[in-house]
């Protein structure tokens, strides 16, 4: 079995925490060096949008916080087609390189994983 | 290898709809908490057409008053058969 | 097998943490090991020793603590999210010259090191939210 870990954050940013529990245990996942995906799945997709400004609600921008996957070495990352079309989001309005990925990939990833993080 | 996924809020929440295409042959799902709702439905006609295993917590479905409900046909364990089902299974996904 | 538990839900909001309870000792019952206990988010809230229920209502973070120096089981509750509610054991309540020490010390608060260490050493890792 493989011994990499697949996060699926589902959680749009800042109305609820988990977007932030999420990245915070992939990046220091990433820190331990363990190999990671990391998908975008459901409302998560909103995480990822450019020109966030949440300073007016005393939070961090979550799509900077992204940019930092590069940094840790966080380069599986991939975006659910779906969860883009059903909100009518396109790739090019995405923060950062996302992999857009269809549920069958998106299987693969999990079936290859040794755990899986689903916040 | 396969992936015992649970799902443990209401149907209203639809995390069926976000669990279900990520299911693969030898999969199984567990519904426990508010998920034993599903069982309540038939939202999970289609995976137990296509062979999938449901489970459901009986804990969790008795205190909630299934008796006069025509139930889907999920499978009822209790803690026990939940921890079984898990060793049975390479790794879990849980949904909530 | 040896099970690693994540509970993210806070005590009484939801049935999270109970459930998570109920399948730890289902876990120990049927004799596998539980190699942690990992307590994040709200889930930290578990690990309040400064909670009273009524009397005829389970007072779940009592049951935690007894379980876990029952079955000396390795807890941890994660720092950043305990620090920010008010969860804290003697070592950070000095630390932060606070009055007070919140967590059982049947607890350690530690890093998300420990929850990427138990995801990867355990059989399988079951979260509760």
């Amino acid at each position: 079995m493989s011994d990499s870990i697949t996060f699926i954050s589902r959680a749009a940013p800042y109305g609820e925490n988990n977007s932030k529990l999420c990245m915070d245990i992939a990046l220091a996942a990433a820190v331990f060096e363990q190999k990671i995906n990391y998908v975008f799945l459901d409302d998560g997709v909103y995480q990822l949008l450019s020109n966030q400004s949440p300073e007016a609600i005393a939070s961090k921008p979550v799509g900077a916080a992204l940019e930092a996957f590069d940094l840790y070495g966080i380069e599986n990352v991939y975006v659910d087609k779906n969860s883009l079309s059903s909100r009518n989001l396109t790739q090019q309005e995405l923060v950062i390189k996302a992999k857009v990925a269809d549920s069958d990939l998106i299987a693969e990833l999990i079936q290859n994983s040794k755990s899986v993080i689903n916040l | 290898m396969s992936t015992l996924h649970t799902i443990s809020k209401s149907p209203a929440k639809g995390l069926l709809s976000s669990c279900a295409p990520l299911l693969k042959q030898g999969d199984a799902l567990m519904l426990l908490e508010d998920g034993v709702y599903y069982s309540y439905q038939n939202e999970l006609d289609d995976l137990l057409a296509k062979g999938f295993e449901v489970y459901c917590l009986s804990e969790d479905l008795l205190a909630r008053g299934p008796a006069d409900k025509n139930l889907a046909e999920s499978k009822l364990l209790d803690y026990e058969g939940f921890v079984d089902l898990c060793c049975e299974h390479d790794k879990l996904v849980n949904w909530f | 097998m040896k099970f690693s538990i994540v509970i993210y839900g806070a005590p009484y909001s939801s049935e999270a943490a109970s459930s998570a309870y109920r399948f730890a000792r289902a876990v120990i019952e049927q004799g596998h090991g539980i190699y942690r206990l990992f307590f994040m988010g709200d889930g930290v809230l578990n690990a309040s020793r400064l909670s009273v229920s009524p009397q005829d209502e389970v007072n779940l973070q009592h049951s935690w603590d007894k379980l876990i120096r029952e079955h000396k089981l390795d807890s941890v509750v994660c720092v950043s999210s305990a620090l920010k509610r008010g969860i804290v054991d003697a070592t950070e309540s000095e630390r932060y010259e606070l009055d007070g020490v919140s967590a059982f010390e049947s607890s350690d608060i530690a890093g998300l090191g420990q929850l990427v260490d138990a995801s990867v050493v355990s059989d399988r890792v079951v979260s509760f939210g």
